[in-house]
């Protein structure tokens, strides 16, 4: 079975790159964990979730209809009134 | 321009005659060593009643410094959302800029992540192998340079940590706001840069929470586990312990976050013990208190007039000591389940700095979907922000009394 896939969207991508970074983690540390190599490492894994998170977050808050009203603002369904 | 307005009464005259004023006049500003001019427009709304003058003094260091410090992840985005909400209007990055910027922009605030002060990038931090923790990973020397810039009223090309690709981008400019928040890892580090600050925060958050927090943010990533999720707050905690969380002994108000004691042996992290730790003696910040100020109590305002459901929700207020500073504390452990509990308790609460009755409440029902904000979190972030705001008014209304008392001289 061939799995075509869309373009990843930025999320997936921090994903990807996040969990490779944790591998690397956890080669690095397994030698010594205490070193600054081994902290270093760890360190970038945060970065990258926190990194991750908050582009899935963008996405989720992303509402469909207001991304559409953002570009077109004169149609029906966008048209707001002060008064 | 900045306009200031100097009001004359006539006093008793009911003659309404109204005396000649020069229309500039020579200006010493306290604030900017040369002498500036104030072109004075004069206006005469009703004969015997008051005269206006309006004057447009040429632009002078207006902007007030918050600092905001704590780990990552640990809720300061959702601190400064609640904070630009106080102020009003929609926080923004840049238009047309980086998409990868950190900065946040609306009418009145500019937020700052200082990791856009990072010395060295992802890569350099992993061939030296430090963590951005480090002071050594960090410019303080430009940090203080732009934050003293822009405090004086002068943009400033900052640069950008990109976050996704781990590079320093080329820089952005930033206009000075009239506030600017500077928010990261480091804001109270560096002595020089501690000076600017006219206001400090910590979140400070208990090992357990932030340990439960972390679980529900990454747990849901592809290769994390509970076992990378505690190896990466292990590896970062002696540099956590060494550089980060010493800077709450400056901070004027501290938000701890502490797992509740209402539930025996909860570590779940989902009801919190939340502490307000305010600084006494700070210019322009009164700390707020529970029924009465100075006394310490203990309130439970579940009873007749309110139904908690389980575990209820406990207040603490006192005073103490914390790094030798004389501080009020102001704790809440449990959660809201409805609406009328927490008009209840701000009814309860003095010294919010809110313009009506209600606000605390209003400002935490704008945001319900934002994490913290059925507990203390979000509850004693609303009201540093409205402290904040006040503490602005002051400082700027003091700025404009010391410019009128020179221009009377």
């Amino acid at each position: 079975v061939a799995l075509v896939r869309a373009t990843p969207s930025p999320s997936q991508n921090i994903s990807e790159k996040l969990s490779e970074s944790i591998e690397h983690a956890k080669e690095v540390c397994s030698g010594d964990a205490v070193s600054g190599e081994c902290v270093a490492a760890w360190d970038e894994v945060e970065e990258m979730s926190a990194a991750a998170s908050d582009a899935r977050l963008k996405e989720k808050e992303s509402d469909p209809l207001e991304t559409y009203c953002k570009d077109n603002p004169e149609t029906k369904e966008c048209r707001t009134y002060e008064d | 321009m900045a306009s200031c307005t100097v009001y004359t009464t006539h006093s008793l005259s009911s003659s309404g005659t109204i005396s000649k004023t020069s229309i500039g006049f020579l200006h010493q500003s306290p604030l900017r060593p040369e002498n500036q001019i104030i072109f004075c427009k004069r206006t005469t709304k009703r004969p015997n009643s008051l005269s206006t003058i309006t004057c447009s003094v040429p632009e002078y260091p207006k902007t007030v410094v918050i600092g905001l410090a704590a780990d990552s992840g640990c809720g300061k985005s959702t601190f400064m959302r609640r904070l630009t909400s106080v102020f009003g209007g929609d926080a923004a990055p840049p238009k047309g800029g980086n998409p990868d910027s950190n900065t946040l922009i609306s009418d009145t605030t500019t937020v700052i992540c200082l990791d856009d002060y990072h010395s060295l990038d992802r890569n350099g931090r992993k061939v030296k192998g430090v963590t951005a923790l480090d002071p050594r990973a960090n410019d303080f020397d430009l940090m203080y340079t732009q934050v003293k810039a822009l405090k004086e009223g002068k943009a400033v090309e900052k640069p950008i940590y990109n976050h996704v690709s781990g590079l320093l981008d080329p820089p952005e400019l930033i206009q000075p706001p009239k506030i600017l928040v500077i928010e990261g890892l480091h804001p109270m580090y560096d002595e020089r840069v501690r000076e600017l600050l006219d206001f400090s925060i910590y979140l400070d958050i208990s090992n357990e929470v932030k340990f439960a927090w972390k679980i529900q943010r990454d747990m849901a990533e592809r290769g994390h586990s509970l076992e990378s999720i505690k190896a990466s707050i292990e590896a970062r905690k002696p540099d956590f312990d060494a550089y980060i969380d010493p800077q709450k002994q400056y901070a004027d108000a501290v938000i701890e976050v502490l797992p509740t004691q209402l539930i025996p042996d909860d570590n779940e992290g989902k009801i919190l013990r939340v502490k307000l730790v305010m600084k006494e003696g700070v210019k322009y910040f009164s700390p707020v208190y529970l029924f009465d100020e100075g006394s310490t109590i203990s309130w439970i305002p579940c009873g007749r007039k309110l139904t908690c459901s389980y575990p209820g929700i406990k207040f603490f207020y006192g005073p103490d000591a914390y790094f030798s500073n004389e501080v009020s504390i102001l704790e809440m452990d449990g959660q809201f389940d409805r609406l009328d509990e927490l008009i209840y308790v701000e009814s309860h609460l003095s010294n919010l700095s809110t313009k009506f009755y209600g606000e605390v409440t209003q400002q935490m029902l704008k945001h319900v979907d934002f994490p913290g904000s059925n507990n203390g979190t979000g509850l004693f972030q609303t009201i540093v922000g409205l402290k904040i705001r006040d503490l602005y008014e002051q400082i700027v209304a003091s700025r404009a009394g010391a410019t009128l008392e020179t221009a009377k001289v």
